[in-house]
C-alpha cells in the first residue's frame, strides 16, 4: 500500500519507523520525503504480512498515516493530452495510450513533481 | 482529374468522399495512388500545437468622450495599439504586467478567456488630442461588446520541425518544453502525417484564400507565413526541417476553447496553443500520392538545445514513426520522447473537418495567388557588432590555489589581490573547485583548516568560445558572481565576474554614444 506519513516536531528524531520495520518484517520504500526540525511528510510504499500492525505500531507513537489511492489527479477539462509530461516522468507512470490520449498510472506515480511544472496547460495537481 | 468545382458539387450532393490524412495513409497503402485519386475527393489534415507566432485584432468601438488608445491593457496584458484610435494587437506571447502572475497569465490566456465569452478588464492610457481628448479608462469587456476579434497569425503550422533535446548537466527551460540533462528526454512538435503542410508540400492546393478550419471556426490562409522558407533538404518530397508556413486569419466570434488554449511553457513564457485543419482536394494522383505520406517518411532532425545558439549541432536523425513509439536510441541510451503537439486533438480537428464537409456546411475554395515554393530562404539577422567572446576580453593573469593548501594562505591571496573568487586547480592546472572569499569565512568560523574541504566540487563554467552574452545568462540564472574561465581541456584561463561583463557592457554603450555623436 501507499501512503502520506506525517510527522510532528517532537518525533522526528526518533527511529520509530525502523523499529517498526525490524519488528514486523516490512518492506518499505520512500518515494518522497520531506522532513525538518519543524516536522514533515513521507510518501512510502509498504508490503509485507504485518502490514496492519505496522501501521498501528507507528500511528501509536506519533505518525499519522494517510493512505493514498491517488497521487496526481489530471483535469481532464485543461488537459489537451499534448504528451509534454510523458518523457518527464522518471517512472513511467504516464504514457501515451492508443486513443492517443495521455494516462497516468497512479500506482505507479511518486509525486516528484516534474509533470505538474511542465503541464503548458497547469493541467495536473499533486493531491496532497 | 478533378476540378474544385466538381467536388463542390458532390460535397453539395452529400457524395463526396472524404478522408482524414491518416485515413489516407492507409488508403494508398492498401489501394495505390491511383484508386486513390480516382476514389477520393478531399483529404482533411490536422494539428493542435503551441503556435508562439499567434494573436488578433480587437476593435473596442468609441467611448464618449472618445479616446486614441496609447497603452492598452487587458486582464494586465498589454496589447499594441500604435494603430488606429480603437484597434489593438494582442500578441500570444505577452507576458503579464504583474510580475507576480507574469508567465501564467499572457497573451494566450486571455485570447482563450475571450474566445470563452468570459469579461476581462479593460485598463488604457492616452495622451488626449483634441479630438480625443478622453486620457485613460477603465471598464469590463467581453467578446460580444468587442466590433470586430480577428485571429491573425503570422506564422502557423509549420511544414516540420525540429526535435530537441539537451546534452548539458542542467535541465533546460525551452519553448520546446522542459529538456532533462544529460539526453534526458527529448521533445517533438508536429502532427507528422495529419500535419498540413507535409500532406500538400509543394503547396500545390493550399494558399491565399484557402479556407480552413481555425480554432473551430472557418477561417483563410493569408498567404505564406513569416520565415516561410523553401530551399530545404527534402526526403520523401517532404521537408526535414521546418520548412514552409501559414499566415491565417479567422473571426474569433466564431471559435471555441475546444480547439484553441493559451499555455504556458515552464520558465519560457506564454503561448497558444492553435488546432488548424486544412482540406486538400484530391485533383490528381500526384496530390493523391502526397496526401498518402506517412509518418515513417517524415524525416526530421534531433538538436542539442544545449547549445544556445543559432546553429545548433544535429545529434540524429530520426522519423516521426520512431518518435511516436515513446522513445528513440542516442549513443546507445534509450531516451523517452513527449510530442508537444496534441495527435489525439489534431485527429480531432482532422474528423470535425471531415463531418464539416460530410454534412455539406464547409465548400472548398480555389486558391487566389499560390504559396511560393521555391526561392525562399530565412536570413539570418547579422549584428553590425560582431558578439563579443569570452576569448576577447582581456583577463589579468589568472590568480588560482591548490586543494593542499590552508585555509588562512588562500585568505591572504584574496586579500592581496583584491579578489572574491578563486579557481582551485591540479597539478596539470586543470578546474577541481572554486572557493569564494565567503567559502573562506564560513571555513574559519567551522574550523575547517583544508581548502579542499571547502572549496565548490560543481563549478558552473564559461568556455573561452562562447559569447559573453550567454555567460551574462548564466551568472544571473545561477545567481553567482563569477565564474572560472576554462578551455577545450579544462584547464583554467581566467575569471570573468558580473563586474567585469557590467563594465563591458558600459564601455560598449559609450562608444556606441560616441559614434552617434
Amino acid at each position: 500500500m501507499r501512503a502520506w506519513l506525517k510527522f510532528s516536531p517532537d518525533i522526528v528524531n526518533k527511529a520509530i519507523i525502523s523499529d517498526a520495520m525490524k519488528k514486523y518484517n516490512i518492506n518499505f520504500n520512500i518515494l518522497k520525503a520531506d522532513i525538518t526540525p519543524k516536522g514533515g511528510k513521507m510518501l512510502i510504499e509498504i508490503d509485507g504480512e504485518q502490514v496492519e500492525e505496522f501501521i498501528e505500531y507507528i500511528e501509536k507513537r506519533g505518525i499519522y498515516v494517510d493512505p493514498v489511492k491517488k497521487v496526481l489527479k489530471k483535469d481532464e477539462e485543461k488537459c489537451v493530452d499534448c504528451g509534454a509530461c510523458v518523457s518527464l516522468c522518471p517512472v513511467k507512470a504516464i504514457c501515451i495510450k492508443e486513443d492517443w490520449s495521455v494516462g497516468i498510472d497512479n500506482q505507479l506515480c511518486i509525486g516528484c513533481g516534474f509533470c505538474t511544472g511542465s503541464c503548458p496547460m497547469k493541467a495536473i495537481t499533486i493531491m496532497e | 482529374m478533378k476540378t474544385i468545382r466538381e467536388i463542390n458539387q458532390k460535397i453539395k450532393n452529400g457524395n463526396a468522399v472524404v478522408l482524414t490524412a491518416a485515413e489516407m495513409t492507409e488508403y494508398v497503402r492498401e489501394n495505390g495512388s491511383k484508386a486513390a485519386a480516382e476514389e477520393i475527393d478531399v483529404v482533411t489534415t490536422g494539428t493542435f500545437g503551441a503556435m508562439c507566432s499567434s494573436g488578433a485584432f480587437l476593435n473596442f468601438g468609441h467611448s464618449d468622450p472618445p479616446i486614441k488608445m496609447n497603452r492598452t491593457f487587458l486582464n494586465n496584458v498589454e496589447a499594441y495599439s500604435g494603430i488606429a484610435a480603437v484597434d489593438a494587437y494582442i500578441g500570444a506571447t505577452q507576458l503579464n504586467k504583474n510580475p507576480q502572475i507574469g508567465m501564467d497569465y499572457g497573451g494566450a490566456h486571455l485570447i482563450e478567456d475571450l474566445i470563452k465569452g468570459k469579461e476581462v478588464e479593460l485598463i488604457v492610457e492616452a495622451y488626449g488630442t483634441d479630438c480625443y481628448p478622453r486620457k485613460e479608462i477603465e471598464t469590463i469587456v467581453d467578446m460580444d461588446k468587442l466590433n470586430q476579434a480577428t485571429m491573425v497569425n503570422p506564422r502557423n503550422c509549420y511544414q516540420n520541425y525540429a526535435v530537441a533535446t539537451n546534452s548539458t548537466d542542467e535541465t533546460l527551460y525551452t519553448y520546446m518544453g522542459t529538456l532533462l540533462p544529460n539526453f534526458g528526454n527529448l521533445s517533438y512538435s508536429s502532427a507528422g502525417q495529419l500535419s498540413p503542410l507535409l500532406n500538400d508540400p509543394y503547396f500545390e492546393t493550399i494558399g491565399l484564400g484557402t479556407r480552413i478550419f481555425l480554432c473551430g471556426g472557418e477561417g483563410y490562409v493569408l498567404g505564406e507565413g513569416t520565415q516561410h522558407s523553401t530551399e530545404g533538404e527534402r526526403r520523401n518530397g517532404v521537408p526535414v526541417g521546418s520548412a514552409g508556413t501559414l499566415m491565417l486569419m479567422g473571426d474569433m466570434k466564431k471559435m471555441s476553447s475546444d480547439f484553441v488554449r493559451g499555455a504556458t511553457m515552464q520558465k519560457y513564457g506564454p503561448t497558444l496553443y492553435v488546432g488548424a485543419g486544412i482540406p486538400i482536394p484530391i485533383l490528381n494522383e500526384g496530390i493523391a500520392k502526397r496526401t498518402g505520406i506517412s509518418d515513417e517518411d517524415i524525416i526530421c532532425n534531433v538538436y542539442d538545445y544545449g547549445v544556445p545558439r543559432r546553429s545548433r549541432p544535429v545529434i540524429k536523425e530520426t522519423n516521426y514513426k520512431e518518435l511516436k513509439t515513446g522513445k528513440i536510441e542516442i549513443n546507445g541510451m534509450e531516451i523517452k520522447t513527449s510530442p508537444l503537439s496534441s495527435y489525439r486533438k489534431a485527429e480531432e480537428v482532422a474528423n470535425e473537418l471531415k463531418n464539416w464537409i460530410n454534412n455539406g456546411k464547409f465548400f472548398l475554395t480555389e486558391p487566389v495567388n499560390r504559396i511560393p515554393s521555391k526561392g525562399y530562404t530565412v536570413k539570418p539577422l547579422e549584428i553590425k557588432k560582431p558578439s563579443i567572446l569570452i576569448k576577447d576580453i582581456e583577463s589579468k593573469q589568472v590568480i588560482i590555489a591548490h586543494p593542499t593548501e590552508e585555509i588562512s594562505d588562500v585568505a591572504r591571496k584574496l586579500v592581496q589581490n583584491n579578489i572574491n573568487h578563486l579557481p582551485v586547480v591540479d597539478d596539470e592546472g586543470k578546474l577541481m573547485g572554486i572557493v569564494t572569499s565567503w567559502d573562506i569565512a564560513n571555513a574559519i568560523a567551522k574550523g575547517k583548516a583544508k581548502l579542499k574541504d571547502v572549496m565548490t566540487k560543481k563549478v558552473i563554467i564559461a568556455r573561452e568560445d562562447e559569447p559573453v552574452d550567454v555567460i551574462a545568462r548564466r551568472i544571473d540564472k545561477y545567481e553567482i558572481s563569477g565564474l572560472p574561465i576554462i578551455d577545450k581541456d579544462n584547464k583554467v584561463k581566467g575569471m570573468i565576474t558580473a563586474e567585469d561583463i557590467s563594465r563591458l557592457i558600459g564601455e560598449t554603450a559609450k562608444n556606441n554614444n560616441e559614434v552617434s555623436l
